[in-house]
């Protein structure tokens, strides 16, 4: 019995540190130095750029511009935790290699937290050097912000929004738009997660899904972290982002069992 | 009007490997100054391994690739100048899986690379079904190529190939991965084009459908040149590999030394199975040696059951040349 | 034996309908080019909800732009890609036509296809944002929209040889779209910018024609400081000046593809 266990452990890190190998090749189309430099340090700027100068168009008052410029900071994560972790299925069907890994006994669970975790890292590095645009360039006032709590709370935003990537990456076990719903998921978050306006903004039947991305709440973390707000207050949103973040990754397990059952059935494993 | 489609002289091809900053770290040699000339309504092949430089001599020949030295001339013109002139007359069709839009039906495919080649509309209206008809797609032309068997892809290939019903053909490994029966399909069109008087050039690696189809065949190995003839002629170099086979019953030992001592026999084997002894003799002179070899065995008191004569296959050939 | 010119119009008609096939034959794909001006146009409306006046119109012209260059971008920079993913480039290129007029068909036809992502955009200003239908000037607004396509279309071409040469077709592909943005003004009035990037600003032609389109949809815009005819004129200068690059960068593509026997393999 404790042997089987430590053969399962021995298991799971192995495939854990293979599919980190793989994961750090990241998918066929982020894969070379260029993407990295887009990927990090371009893209950030460019995106934080176009909202600040619209922001500033608008007549959006300072404070507000900042709140624009942080949310967009840490909104350019989603190229790295929603976009690359989506695709990496469709990769996968892509070059033909989703069987030959479905079929390896290592446990899916395994596979996909070694997939996650070089993402989690790029993540991080994305949206830290978003707010250091923030700081350098356009002038977000960092002096009361508590950087425990900004390193807290973008981890964690880090990590849920990659369980959310995976969520939506389990969705291109089945289906043959896995591509398109990565790009949709991109960029929808500009739009509900109170990146560029506070979510009251929204229309009713938009909110439900603020409340499902975890960005929403990260994101209000991140600001009263750089405003230097209190244990409780980052706290509470922190909770929250613990608790969607554990959903929605239960979710992608679920529905990743599920899918690969149907997909079974269906035979479209090889299908893009 | 020369007799020659193709001419090649000294044609010479190098790859280049770069390293991250462009530089030249090492260069391949694809092909060696090759010398070849196709006659107009010539089948030729050009057969060789993997690797071998077919392809590269296909592209150099189709004006997609520039050889690095020596010339080569196709319907007269400089493959280096006058590309256009030379693309208009000649189809190349490529073996394998791609080189189709396949979300669109073989007919719009067909009707796409007419107008790409400039064919009139008028003209590949009536061009186009009878090209479907030729590569036994009618029925077919309308579903999307997706939905096609690869035997069929590679019949619309070659349709493709013919929209502007050029002169000259290129056909690089048009079999391959198809199953017995698509390529005995693909063989009988090759044979229906040059029965019209197309001149064709194709690489196999299949050594069968070389010897079954080309007139003129060259070999080619790590990009040299290493035989050119008839399939005929090919096999004739390879004529010291002929086996004249005898069984008999009993110890044929006695027979085995006399045959030893005929002329011509370059190695004798046997084989003990069961009862009966193989005896497999090594001789450019296959039916002589065979008749001295029955003759040799009655005067030994040897009953022969069996005898049979193996000429060499191009398979053979090939083989031999190509490892050398 | 044939000889003679291949028409050009009949392969650019070929090509840009062959590209209308495929695009029917899963027309999904256009969502990847299409959700980011998409979703931009939304946020900026939404930005702009507090502000009075014609802005609103001014926002989703800019969006309709944005839209047109999302699919122009991202059509050109894959239309050698494609090719090279479908297995059919060296069919394509041993055509006995250039390579240009292949390309240009195609790059047409994914600007079409971004005018209706435009049109759509618009129709979602309208519908959702009720922003005014009136246009100050119908005739020079048509005008104006038809030479801006051209424009797009005429960079799509410039663009799509950057990207073969270049060999970071997806490095352009991905990274030039929000700093395309940006830089035509679509958004905001290019006067906010950074001085060194009005400068890059200038010289792409979709800037002057937004601005043109402004200028003839919304009695008493300002936008540059030239009347809208000038405007008009350095977007057809634009358009000339692309084509003409565009046809040397193409010569050159097709060189480096003979001697290398690929267009890069990546
Ligand atoms: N684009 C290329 N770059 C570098 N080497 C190449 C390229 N294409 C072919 N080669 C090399 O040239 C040689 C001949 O290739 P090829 O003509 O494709 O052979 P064949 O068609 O006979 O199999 C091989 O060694 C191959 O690796
Ligand atoms: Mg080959």
């Amino acid at each position: 019995m404790e042997l089987n266990i430590r053969r399962a452990l021995f298991e799971g890190y192995r495939a854990l540190i293979g599919s980190l190998r793989f994961g750090s090749r990241g998918t066929i189309i982020w894969d070379s130095w260029d993407m990295w430099l887009l990927e990090i340090i371009i893209l950030p700027l460019a995106q934080i750029s176009f909202f600040e100068i619209l922001a500033t168009y608008a007549n959006y008052s300072p404070a507000m511009v900042q709140y624009v410029v942080i949310g967009n900071a840490i909104q350019t994560m989603s190229f790295s935790s929603v976009f690359a972790v989506a695709n990496i299925t469709s990769s996968d069907k892509w070059q033909g290699t989703l069987p030959s890994i479905l079929l390896t006994p290592a446990s899916r669970a395994s596979i996909i937290m070694g997939r996650a975790l070089y993402q989690i890292i790029m993540s991080t590095l994305i949206s830290t050097t978003g707010l250091l645009y923030a700081y350098f360039l356009f002038g977000v006032n960092f002096s009361s912000a508590n950087y425990l709590f900004l390193a807290v709370s973008l981890l964690l935003t880090s990590i849920s929004m990659i369980s959310f990537g995976l969520l939506i990456s389990t969705i291109g076990l089945y289906m043959r738009t896995a591509m398109i719903v990565a790009n949709v998921f991109l960029f929808i978050g500009l739009l509900v997660c109170g990146v560029n306006f506070p979510i009251s903004e929204l229309p009713v039947w938009l909110r439900p899904l603020s409340y499902v991305i975890p960005l929403t709440y990260g994101l209000d973390a991140v600001r009263l972290s750089i405003a230097g707000a209190g244990f409780y207050a980052v706290g509470i949103y922190l909770l929250y982002l613990v608790i969607d973040g554990l959903a929605v990754f239960s979710m992608a397990l679920l529905l990743t069992k599920t899918f690969e059952r149907l997909a079974r059935k269906s035979g479209r494993l090889e299908i893009y | 009007m020369p007799e020659n489609c193709v001419e090649t002289s000294l044609l010479h091809r190098e790859y280049a490997n770069k390293d991250f900053f462009g530089r030249v770290k090492s260069t391949v040699t694809a092909l060696h100054e090759l010398d070849i000339s196709v006659k107009y309504g010539e089948l030729f092949g050009i057969i060789g391994p993997n690797g071998a430089g077919k392809t590269t001599t296909i592209k150099i020949l189709s004006t997609l690739l520039l050889p690095t030295s020596g010339t080569a001339r196709v319907l007269g013109m400089d493959v280096t100048r006058d590309l256009y002139r030379i693309r208009k007359n000649i189809g190349i069709v490529f073996g394998g899986e791609r080189g189709l839009y396949n979300r669109v039906t073989g007919f719009q495919n067909l009707m796409y690379f007419s107008d790409l080649y400039g064919v009139p509309p008028s003209v590949s209206r009536k061009k186009v079904p009878e090209l479907i008809e030729m590569v036994g797609l009618t029925g077919r032309e309308n579903d999307k190529v997706e939905k096609y068997s690869r035997g069929m892809k590679q019949r619309l290939h070659i349709a493709r190939a013919l929209v502007h019903d050029p002169p000259l053909l290129f056909l690089d490994e048009p079999t391959i991965g198809l199953d017995p029966a698509g390529s005995r399909d693909i063989r009988q069109i090759i044979n229906d084009l040059k029965k019209a008087g197309k001149s064709i050039i194709l690489t196999t690696h299949y050594m069968f459908e070389a010897d079954e189809l080309c007139d003129r065949i060259a070999v080619i190995s790590k990009g040299r040149l290493v035989a050119l003839d008839m399939p005929s002629g090919l096999k004739k170099q390879v004529k010291d590999i002929t086996l004249a086979e005898v069984h008999v019953y009993g110890d044929a030992t006695p027979l085995i030394e006399s045959l030893k001592s005929i002329e011509n026999v370059s190695r004798v084997f046997s084989d003990m199975t069961g009862d009966r002894t193989i005896v497999r003799i090594q001789t450019p002179d296959g039916s002589d040696v065979l008749e001295q070899a029955k003759s040799a065995a009655s005067r030994l008191n040897l009953k022969i059951i069996e005898s049979s004569v193996k000429e060499p296959t191009l398979e053979d050939a090939y083989l031999r040349m190509v490892e050398e | 034996m044939s000889s003679g010119e291949v028409s050009r119009v009949q392969v650019v008609k070929a090509s840009m309908i062959l590209t209308a096939r495929n695009f029917f034959a899963d027309p999904q794909w256009v969502i990847p080019s299409i959700i980011a001006p998409f979703v931009f146009t939304l946020v900026s409306l939404f930005l702009f909800s507090h502000v009075n006046g014609p802005i609103l119109l001014y926002a989703v012209l800019g969006g309709g732009m944005m839209g047109m260059w999302g699919t122009t971008v991202y059509g050109s920079g894959s239309s050698i890609g494609f090719d090279r993913w479908n297995g059919t480039l060296e069919c394509t290129l041993s055509a006995p036509t250039p390579l240009m007029w292949i390309v240009l068909g195609r790059v047409i036809w994914n600007t079409l296809e971004g005018s209706i992502n435009a049109l759509f955009i618009l129709a979602i200003g309208f519908l959702w944002f009720r922003v005014g239908i009136g246009i100050a000037d119908p005739g020079l607004f048509a005008i104006s929209t038809i030479i801006t396509f051209l424009s797009l279309s005429a960079f799509g071409l410039l663009l799509a040889n950057i990207v073969v040469l270049s060999r970071k077709g997806g490095f352009l592909t991905n990274g030039i779209e929000i700093p395309v943005y940006i830089a035509t003004g679509t958004m905001f009035p290019i006067g906010l910018l950074p001085f060194f990037v009005q400068g890059f600003s200038f010289a792409l032609g979709p800037t002057w024609g937004i601005d043109a389109i402004r200028k003839a949809a919304i009695a008493g815009y300002t936008g540059l400081p030239v009347s809208i005819y000038v405007d008009l004129l350095v977007t057809v200068l634009a358009t000339v000046v692309y084509m003409a690059l565009s046809a040397y960068f193409f010569t050159k593509v097709e060189k480096i593809a003979k001697r290398n026997g690929t267009l890069g393999d990546y």
